[in-house]
């Protein structure tokens, strides 16, 4: 065996080889043009072979309580085959769709680019005066057809712009990158869920073959269908969001511009998810009109921006608890520990301000009464670098990851950081006193901050948030939970308990500033802030838990340019949470619309 | 005169490539006059030109200098490949052109003949062995350096070429039935799993048959062999069924074109009814109904066998298959015949290199395999294709005339 090259052997296989392939290959053209010439014969001479898309019906989507979020009605959508269609009937076509001709052209274009024996979408969700009119000039517009499809619509009150997003028609772009995925005109998620989710959503379109003859009259399935592609319609999806908490939130916030993240603290289950200004999804599904689109462009309150998850805003006074865990923790002070609050603190030649000349507090009484001097003193103690590495284990100055769509990574600041802004050692602790009481440089979306609440209510369990909790299968009916990220952060209980019962304080006694965010009936804990803001009237924050001995949500409200967040955020967080715990409002029976603010408008206390 | 005709001109390849050439040039003359009133036909017929000049040339050129140059002509040609990488166009979602002067180049197509050079010239060597595990893994690295690359543009296709031109040459070379079977087994036991259970046990025992069979070498290795390829078949089977649905959907299709009927399968579909339709004797030269009407997009180039089929019938479609079998039985007896390796080497790999073009394309075409987008030899429309592959031919002429010399 030392010298195999090229062996008789060896080339009697390779011969075999050749011979056996070369026999397949005649035995198959045998098979096709002598054995089975009737079929294939007839029906290239007579027929031509249309094939069908059928459409998939696109996944539903539930929330927690299994009431239907997002729903799918039948909508008509014309095709047109391009090489079957006679260009002479342009203006006909033209006219009964209302659509300059020029754009049916672009579209005819687009698909002939794509395949030409295949229907291609010209006009979605037509009316039914169109869709009569087009049956009855059926003779003449040959290649022309009628598609049912469905388009999105939306059940309930919660209208969910930013949550639930919407889905269009893929644009060239997309259709460029993912050419073998979709076809032009199909539909896909393009924001919040319906793009996070599309592959799921989906679902994969069907086809059927299908006869015709040279009038175009259909003459049966194609092959017995024999080809057919039944289609699989789309996953369910099924939200830890509360259809009435997001309703409700909606429309408290009806005519502000901020944001309500609630958050599940058990499992980081998304409950509620608001921005606003928002706008109304069924006008994006069917047909969006160019007017559609530069009205919402143009608006001045960006309704097409998400300001739960892109916003950024200095944290205020909702941040002094991340510093008395710190200090806590690592037993820089204990609860004894304590400070004189004389209204200001000096430090070199600044003067930094408190709301009140508290007198003597210490670490609990400072955050029930939102103590700033005791913070702008904590923050020296306890330094830069504790501060901001407790701040990132909490979700600051990173993305959370949520599943719905963009988020802002905020911003954490820490000695790179001012490194690198002001320069290595040009910068001094005086820089850092008024980040104690989270304002200067350090920024939060309130998501981030409905995430910090649920940490402090589960004491430090970090969940990935999630819209999504589990995702059906209608048809295997196999359920599959999300999978979800998750780490602890470990602190002394002690010191959770010191800041949790200066949380509850908060709300629950007198001198607290979230009073305005009780339920009744249950011990809710949390703190208002107040993010300064350069241009105008402060941004108000709340951010909170309930029931306080076992939460079971956690809140953020964020309200732009309106003062105090005592005043305006904390009452709204108050019926989100009261609607979620109870399923209702029980307080006077009364629903709390319209909503006026309970406690006096201070004056904003924006310093430059 | 005659007698030295005889002696180094081959008219076998000489004949059966330029009626093949023939037949492609009136296909996409019949295939798309009437939509571009000849234009492409007119450019093909200039590549036809092109090509037959450079296979006239490779004829001639001097076999031993190629043999001592295979190696720089190879990575001169892979660095062309890079150049793609960097400033190349893009065509059909894969970056595999070269605008030159106006004209599209494919390098992946020339690459395919640097490297069967350069293999054949380090296994032509007197101290290498094909059996030799140091030998063989410098083999494997030649071929791998342009699949890696052409695998980045990315053109699976193309990329498959190469190992069907290296397993064969390695055969050839002395390698052993095991060892062939060993490269060649994980990737049937992988396809077959993700087809099913039963089609993954059936290769499964095919396997385990063939490798007891050849088993003299060393029983624990083949167990050794039979064992991972259990392993690849579950370990695919369960990433594939943990796959998004469409991720899965592209694999099935790729390996079952009927799957996609809107893409690869409405093609397959088509050319089925064009070829079909053809009966006996075909329906006459631009008579073809489908391919007139071009029911089949893009069939000049990679479905170019329905022009033959659906307008000659079984009789055209047999023309065709027989010329091909003249050429590739030609091409074994020429590695037969050639007295140096290297000459040897060089037809056993072209020879193989053709077959995988001709079965793939063609049984594509008739709907028995997957569709991969790799052109019938000297028939598809497109320049590059068309000059490699007569240059192609010119080398295989050329071991004819060298072939007494050692």
């Amino acid at each position: 065996m030392i010298d195999d090259f090229g062996s008789a052997d060896r080339r009697f296989v390779i011969r075999v080889i050749l011979a056996a392939g070369f026999l397949i290959l005649f035995a198959r053209l045998f098979q096709l043009q002598y054995v089975n010439a009737e079929i294939y014969g007839k029906e290239a001479e007579e027929n031509s072979i249309r094939n069908v898309p059928k459409v998939a019906i696109r996944g539903y989507v539930y929330d927690r309580k299994g009431k239907l979020l997002v729903d799918n009605r039948p909508s008509y959508t014309v095709v047109l085959t391009p090489v079957d269609f006679d260009k002479q009937y342009l203006p006909l076509l033209s006219s009964i769709l209302s659509m300059p001709e020029e754009a049916i052209i672009d579209k005819i274009k687009l698909g002939r680019k794509y395949n030409a024996f295949i229907p291609t979408r010209i006009k979605r969700d037509i009316s039914f005066a169109e869709l009569s009119m087009l049956e009855e000039h059926k003779d003449k517009l040959y290649g022309v057809e009628i598609q049912m499809e469905s388009k999105r619509s939306y059940p309930t009150s919660a209208r969910g712009s930013h949550l639930f997003g919407y889905a269009k028609e893929i644009s060239d772009a997309q259709l460029e990158k993912q050419k073998s995925d979709y076809q032009p005109g199909d539909i896909m998620g393009s924001t919040g869920i319906e793009a996070k989710y599309e592959q799921l959503l989906r679902g994969l379109k069907g086809f059927e073959f299908i006869s015709q003859n040279a009038k175009g009259q259909i003459i049966g399935n194609f092959d017995n269908g024999k080809h057919d592609i039944p289609p699989i319609d789309g996953l369910d999806l099924h939200l830890a969001i509360d259809g009435d908490v997001q309703a409700m939130a909606e429309s408290l916030l009806a005519d502000k511009r901020g944001a309500v993240v609630a958050i599940d603290p058990r499992n980081g289950g998304i409950i509620a998810l608001v921005s606003k200004p928002d706008y109304n999804l069924s006008l994006m599904s069917g047909t969006t009109t160019p007017e559609i689109w530069r009205s919402l462009n143009n608006d001045e309150g960006i309704p097409l921006y998400n300001r739960a998850t892109l916003t950024r805003y200095p944290p205020g006074s909702t941040f002094k608890m991340l510093l008395a865990l710190v200090a806590l923790d690592k037993k820089i002070i204990d609860e004894n520990w304590t400070i004189t609050c004389s209204g200001s603190f000096r430090y070199g030649n600044k003067v930094f301000k408190c709301e009140h000349v508290h007198g003597r507090v210490n670490v609990v009484d400072a955050i029930h009464r939102s103590c700033n001097v005791f913070f702008y003193q904590l923050m020296l103690k306890v330094g830069l670098d504790d501060w901001s590495e407790m701040g990132k284990q909490f979700g600051f100055g990173k993305q959370t990851k949520i599943d719905i769509t963009e988020e802002n990574s905020g911003l954490m600041p820490d000695r790179n950081y001012y490194d690198r802004i002001h320069g290595k050692g040009k910068w001094t602790q005086g820089y850092l006193i008024s980040l104690g009481i989270g304002q200067g440089e350090v920024g939060v979306t309130p998501l981030q901050m409905a995430n910090y609440a649920s940490m402090l209510a589960n004491k430090g369990k970090f969940y990935q948030p999630h819209a999504v909790n589990t995702v059906v299968n209608k048809r295997t009916q196999r359920r599959e939970p999300v999978k979800v990220e998750q780490r602890q952060i470990e602190l002394s209980e002690h010191a959770w308990s010191l800041v949790r019962e200066g949380m509850r304080r908060v709300v629950m006694e007198a001198g607290g500033t979230g009073r305005a965010a009780r339920v009744p009936g249950i011990e809710v804990a949390g703190k208002t802030g107040t993010a300064q803001n350069p241009h105008g009237k402060s941004h108000a924050w709340f951010m909170g838990f309930a029931p306080y001995d076992n939460p079971k949500i956690a809140i953020c409200v964020m309200i732009e340019n309106v003062g105090y967040g005592g005043a305006f955020a904390a009452p709204i967080a108050g019926y989100c949470m009261e609607e979620f715990l109870y399923g209702e409002i029980i307080r006077n029976g009364k629903h709390p619309l319209p909503m006026e603010p309970n406690l006096p408008d201070e004056e904003s206390v924006a310093v430059n | 005169m005659n007698s030295f005709f005889k002696e180094y001109f081959d008219r076998v390849i000489f004949f059966s490539v330029l009626s093949l050439a023939g037949i492609g040039l009136l296909s996409i003359y019949s295939a798309t006059f009437d939509a571009y009133e000849g234009r492409d036909f007119f450019r093909q017929l200039m590549w036809v030109g092109v090509g037959f000049v450079s296979m006239m040339t490779m004829m001639l050129l001097p076999l031993r200098w190629l043999q001592r140059n295979a190696l720089r002509i190879f990575f001169a040609s892979l660095s062309l490949l890079l150049l793609v990488l960097v400033v190349g166009k893009r065509v059909y979602g894969s970056q595999s052109w070269l605008g030159f002067a106006g004209l599209g180049i494919q390098p992946s197509e020339f690459v395919k003949i640097s490297t069967m050079l350069a293999l054949a010239s380090f296994l032509s060597q007197s101290d290498v062995k094909a059996t030799d595990l140091k030998d063989l893994v410098k083999t494997s690295a030649i071929v791998a350096l342009p699949i890696g690359l052409i695998m980045l543009q990315p053109d699976f296709g193309t990329a498959m070429t190469f190992l069907a031109m290296y397993i064969p040459v390695l055969y050839w070379a002395g390698a052993s039935k095991f060892l062939i079977i060993i490269i060649i087994a994980p990737a049937f036991v992988a396809a077959a799993s993700v087809f099913g259970t039963t089609p993954f046990l059936i290769v499964l025992i095919l396997l385990g048959i063939g490798l007891y069979i050849l088993r003299d070498e060393n029983r624990f290795f083949a167990t050794l062999v039979f064992g991972t390829n259990v392993v690849i078949g579950f370990f695919v089977q369960i990433v594939y069924n943990k796959l998004p649905l469409y991720q899965q959907k592209r694999i099935s299709t790729f390996l079952d074109p009927n799957n996609d009927p809107l893409g690869a399968g409405y093609n397959v579909i088509q050319a089925k009814v064009a070829i079909g339709s053809g009966g006996l004797l075909g329906k006459g030269f631009m008579r073809g109904t489908q391919t007139q009407l071009s029911f089949i997009p893009k069939q000049w180039t990679d479905f170019i066998f329905c022009v033959p089929g659906e307008e000659f019938g079984l009789l055209g479609g047999i023309v065709v298959l027989g010329l091909f079998a003249v050429l590739l039985f030609h091409g074994v007896r020429l590695a037969s015949i050639a007295k140096n390796k290297f000459g040897s080497l060089l037809a056993i790999g072209f020879t193989s290199l053709f077959t995988f073009h001709v079965f793939v394309n063609i049984g594509m075409s008739v709907g028995l395999m997957p569709v991969i987008g790799i052109p019938l030899p000297f028939l598809s429309y497109g320049g590059s294709s068309l000059v490699s592959y007569m240059m192609v031919a010119g080398l295989m002429m050329n071991v004819y005339a060298n072939r007494k010399e050692y």
